[in-house]
């Protein structure tokens, strides 16, 4: 029986180029699966186990109008709509019965998933035709990458975040928000409306998955009702070793799972890759408990604290 | 456990009661013994009453049944949620596996069951020291416990090479484990296989002397300081305990008990493979759990029998309605007690006959020979 | 360990009678035919999960056929009933379903699953319970069990057309990815094989988990080695993103062979070309093939009697062709009797399917097919080259020194590798 690692390529100054972009690919992808997750998990401290199935809502919501002949674009934004009105539906009925009970809102969340996809399952069968990926690709050497997973979609990943810095640092309801997820008691009594907050933040988390679905509905391959769980295992991880600040968790986290999976996969094959990164998030954890951004803001107060 | 209505605490039977009774645990009225002697009754006479294929179904949710006891003990008594604890299980079960296809005889498969729920006691006993030493709490402790469960996953499905193997035992891959042994009594020519009936008493057995075991221990002081640590840890500490070493040993014994289970279920199908480290498994104990009540050990077990029976009985469908429903309706009926019955069926049963007998009692003084058994 | 086993549950079952109590309640309204009444047929395909996308057309396809049956009058003049839950591709379901097929509804025949995993998860039971099984899933081969029928293409008869063909036509270095696990790994060492005998060239290989579905670094490791042809044996929804990124990355230049990609998950439909283009698989039998017996459209049939079907399937017809086959053994022996329908099998017979006339080899339980290689051009359309009869000549010829496997003469629940003959 053959060992089941592939050779790796050979060292020139175009494979590491092709290492730089299988490390950008791997990072958009991690950054797009997690940061819908990652907002109403370090917002809302809600674990939503269903957000493998708020990215397929977003995935069925642009392949169904660009099937029916909608310009891809303008389909994206219909996935981002269908999960965004999806998510402040399940908000409202299902999620805003947990805000403090964390563990049973992951049970609940769980259900509503085998929900959901087995819904999609039954509605509109066992696939959707699936969609090509725009831009072709960019060569050099031997080798060629694709523009629109390695280039593109890690763009929009680092743009997602800076719009959320925005949101969160310069804008009335980013002060509101946060003021409420530190202190729900005080905020209300300062006038904020902290059902409203949470029904925002939750609805922002899910179009932020309706568009990760929407941007990798045609990065995909097949469009099955059981694809949900492509997305579900690395944004839990990278959620975990983030830690709960959203935005530096989110992209310290993703920076390091691509590191390993990237070179992992480049070096010795894809399961060497995969293997890597449930290890390094398994140690992580051991060694930062709180995740990495967990562990800078203890060092942040450390040093104040010396100061 | 012949169901005495006396509650006199003088008697061996009274004292027996005084161990398994306290305030940790659901039922402790005459009522609910003679419940409970009833319930064990009428699942040892079932075989009788019914076609082997029924049998062998419910052994299977008979040995799940552990791995929904083990998490009860550890979610529900220690405030610990593990999302991984199918790992232990799996582990118990590919050892069973491989010590049992090495060593090919009577005296092979009690050591296999012996290596096996070692191997799943241990290793649930190092996890539990890298984590509660290591100062991961709450939903990373949840977290972590997956993603254990998920590399072992990923690793056992690529071991289909023959490379890939334990002396005879090949693991198999994706395809799994086949030809693990069944489980035998005794030793040599006189030695009896336990399938079908035979098993399906051995898990009856095992099953009940867990479960009283556990009452014992959740009741005993043991147990009280494990219901300290879930209500407050911070205050548990400062009263001298020392936290992570409780959590260890709780995690450890709720490590032995899936691996119980796992060798019982390895058994079962003489087959294992590594959906059990799957997501989808790997969720399903923490279904019954929360829906049969996270503080109810009988409500667990009785869960996951009742789960289970529709789980199979919906995928044909009932009536109208086709088998490409059953997910729906497993999904709908897991949220649909989650959002109304947030402690668990059991508990909320329980509290209902309790409003009910204080309703009675404040009519008529009456004795509690009449209540209704709880659970 | 059998034996006693059995008399302990006849004994039970007995019991069971005398009460004539049963709590099983609820078991469901499957059409559970059950003992003493008429032929029952079991069907255990999967229809969601994982594999309801190959799955579900192999249930129709089964369906079709013994409804076909029934109206031309059933079976030694019964009507076969048919019980057929939702497996959900759940192994643990399906063992729990098998048994229950077995012992309560007392299957004449099953038909069940699409994985080799499935087959192996249930492959216990069978033996146990002496159950007349036809596995139709195209695999990876070897298998030579007593009550089963491996009735698909294996892996030999499949990569043993394509190989070489994309071999004279293209070159001889080869770059094998698959899927990792036993299916896969076996039909990486069958193109070995083929190596071997026809002096190719191995010049990567590499083994894919089933739950990937990014192939950037394989890709980029195919065109550091520059192959002649790829041969691709991965397998599942998730891995068929690698046609997709091989179009992105304009790779349709090095024609891939295949035993796994278009027959099955019709990828060259659910795809927009060029994803597929110059895709060579090994089949025997797609849709695009029509109907190659006098007078018949099977393909027309499925989709009036399943007008919302997605694909007609190399497994559907498969399943199609061998509960007819099952059927004329019924007929022959004059019972439903498992063992003497079995011992008619095992004679040998001649059948006409919609992929031509196939015999079933009597010692091995394997099919004779008609194999062809089929290519995706640049609109994805099919066309069939190649045609050649190919039988199971691993199993016949090759295993146990050469004496090949014969269970006529022997009792076999046993499965061969590549690696039990040849050095791979």
């Amino acid at each position: 029986m053959i060992a089941a690692t592939a050779a790796p390529l050979t060292f020139s100054a175009y494979s590491l180029i092709a290492l730089l972009f299988q490390f950008l690919n791997s990072f958009g992808f991690i950054v797009l699966a997690t940061v819908g997750l990652a907002i109403i998990f370090g917002m809302m401290g809600v674990i939503n186990l269903a957000h493998g199935e708020f990215i397929l809502i977003g995935v069925y919501g642009t392949a169904l109008p660009f099937h029916a002949g909608v310009p891809l674009p303008v389909a994206m934004i219909g996935g981002v709509v269908a999960a965004t009105v999806f998510g402040v539906l399940v908000e409202r009925t299902i999620v805003n019965r947990f805000y403090d009970r964390l563990l049973d809102s992951m049970v609940a969340t769980w259900g509503l998933a085998l929900v959901v996809s087995q819904l999609l399952l039954i509605v509109f069968g066992s696939s959707l035709d699936s969609i090509s990926a725009p831009m072709g690709s960019v060569a050099y050497g031997p080798f060629s990458s694709s523009i629109y997973r390695s280039v593109f979609l890690p763009l929009v990943a680092v743009a997602v975040l800076v719009g959320l810095y925005a949101l969160f640092t310069r804008t009335e309801f980013g002060i509101k928000a946060r003021a409420t997820i530190e202190d729900p008691e005080t905020a209300r009594a300062m006038g904020i409306d902290t059902d409203r907050m949470y029904t925002v933040t939750f609805a922002i988390g899910s179009a932020l998955a309706g568009l990760t679905g929407a941007l990798y509905a045609p990065a995909l391959g097949s469009i099955t009702p059981n694809r949900g769980s492509t997305f579900l295992v690395e944004a839990f991880v990278a959620v975990v070793v983030g830690g709960p600040s959203v935005i530096v968790g989110t992209l310290s986290a993703a920076g390091v799972l691509s590191v390993f999976n990237a070179t992992g996969s480049f070096l010795f094959g894809t399961f060497i890759g995969q293997m890597l990164l449930l290890l390094v998030a398994i140690v992580a954890l051991r060694a930062l408990p709180n995740g990495i951004s967990g562990y800078l803001d203890d060092w942040q107060q450390r040093r104040r604290a010396e100061e | 456990m012949s169901g005495s209505l006396d509650g006199g605490s003088t008697s061996l039977l009274g004292r027996v009661r005084d161990r398994l009774e306290g305030p940790n645990t659901i039922g402790d009225s005459p009522a609910f013994w003679v419940g409970f002697a009833v319930a064990v009754a009428a699942l040892a006479v079932y075989p009788f009453t019914t076609d082997p294929y029924t049998i062998i179904q419910s052994s299977r949710y008979l040995a799940l049944s552990f791995l929904a006891l083990s998490l009860c003990f550890i979610w529900g008594y220690a405030g610990v949620l593990s999302f991984g604890q199918v790992a232990f299980f799996g582990i118990a079960a590919y050892a069973f596996g491989i010590i049992g296809i090495n060593l090919s005889s009577t005296v092979g498969v009690g050591v296999a069951i012996v290596g096996a729920v070692l191997a799943g006691t241990l290793s649930a006993a190092l996890l539990g020291y890298f984590m509660f030493y290591g100062g991961v709490r709450e939903t990373y402790v949840t977290i972590m416990t997956l993603v254990v469960a998920l590399v072992l996953n990923t690793f056992m499905a690529q071991t289909a090479g023959s490379e890939w193997a334990v002396g005879a035992a090949q693991l198999g891959g994706f395809n799994g484990m086949t030809d693990i042994p069944s489980l035998t009594l005794g030793v040599g020519e006189t030695a009896l296989v336990l399938e079908g009936v035979g098993l399906y008493y051995a898990l009856l057995v095992a099953l009940v002397a867990s479960y009283l075991g556990l009452r014992v221990l959740v009741n005993g002081q043991f147990g009280m300081t494990m219901v300290a640590v879930r209500e407050d840890e911070a205050r548990t500490t400062t009263f001298g305990y020392d936290v992570p070493f409780v959590k260890l040993v709780v995690f450890t014994i709720g490590g032995a008990l899936a691996a119980v289970g796992g060798v019982f279920y390895a058994s079962w199908g003489n087959y294992i493979d590594p959906s059990v480290f799957g997501i989808a498994f790997a969720a399903l104990p923490v279904v019954w759990v929360s829906v049969g009540g996270r503080e109810s050990l009988l409500g667990a077990i009785g869960a996951t029998l009742a789960i289970e029976r529709m789980r199979t009985g919906l995928s044909s469908g009932i009536g109208p309605i086709g088998s490409e429903w059953a997910l729906v309706i497993v999904g709908g009926l897991l949220l649909g007690v989650i959002l109304f019955l947030p402690a668990g069926v059991v508990p909320r049963l329980a509290d209902l006959t309790d409003e009910l007998r204080e309703k009675r009692s404040e009519r008529s003084q009456s004795t509690a020979a009449t209540e209704e058994p709880t659970e | 360990m059998t034996h006693e086993s059995l008399s302990r549950r006849s004994v039970l079952a007995s019991g069971a009678t005398a009460l004539g109590v049963s709590l099983a309640g609820c078991s469901g309204g499957g059409g559970g035919g059950g003992g003493g009444g008429g032929p029952t047929v079991g069907i255990l395909e999967d229809r969601s999960g994982n594999f309801q996308l190959n799955g579900t057309s192999k249930w129709q396809a089964t369906r079709l056929a013994i409804e076909e049956i029934n109206e031309n009058g059933g079976l030694l003049g019964e009507q076969i009933e048919i019980v057929d839950p939702d497996p959900q591709s759940d192994n643990s379901r399906y063992q729990e379903l098998t048994e229950r097929l077995i012992l309560q509804d007392e299957v004449d025949a099953l038909w069940a699953g699409y994985s080799s995993a499935t087959r192996e998860a249930i492959r216990p039971i069978i033996n146990e319970n002496e159950q007349l099984y036809f596995y139709t899933t195209q695999y990876e081969g070897g298998v030579c069990d007593n009550t089963i029928f491996p009735v698909g293409a294996t892996a030999r008869q499949q990569l043993g057309i394509v190989t070489p063909y994309l071999a004279e036509e293209f070159g001889e270095d080869i770059y094998i990815i698959a899927a990792d696990y036993n299916f896969g790994q076996l039909s990486g060492d069958w193109v070995n094989v083929l190596a071997q005998e026809n002096d190719y060239n191995i010049v990567g290989e590499e083994y894919i988990p089933l739950d990937e579905t990014d192939f950037s670094s394989v890709i980029n490791r195919i065109q550091d080695e520059e192959p002649d042809f790829i041969m691709s044996m991965l397998v599942g929804a998730n891995h068929e993103n690698f046609y997709a990124q091989r179009a992105t990355n304009n790779l349709e230049s090095i024609p891939i062979g295949t035993s796994t990609a278009m027959a099955q998950g019709h990828e060259h439909i659910r795809y927009d070309p060029p994803a597929l283009t110059n895709v060579y698989a090994g089949v025997s039998y797609m849709e695009e093939l029509g109907d190659l017996r006098e007078g018949e459209n099977f393909v027309e049939d499925f989709y009036e009697r399943w007008p919302d079907a997605n694909y007609l399937n190399q497994e559907a017809q498969n399943n199609y062709f061998s509960v007819y086959l099952w059927a004329q053994a019924v007929e022959e022996a004059g019972t439903f009797d498992q063992q003497e329908v079995i011992s008619v099998l095992e004679e040998g017979r001649d059948i006409s399917a919609p992929s031509g006339d196939l015999t079933l080899d009597g010692a091995t339980h394997h099919m004779e097919h008609e194999m062809r290689v089929a290519r995706a051009d640049e609109n994805h359309d099919i066309s069939f080259a190649n045609n050649e009869r190919i039988g199971p000549s691993f199993l016949r010829e090759e295993v146990e020194g050469g004496d090949g496997c014969d269970l006529r003469e022997e009792d076999k629940t046993t499965q061969y590798v590549p690696s039990d003959v040849y050095d791979v």
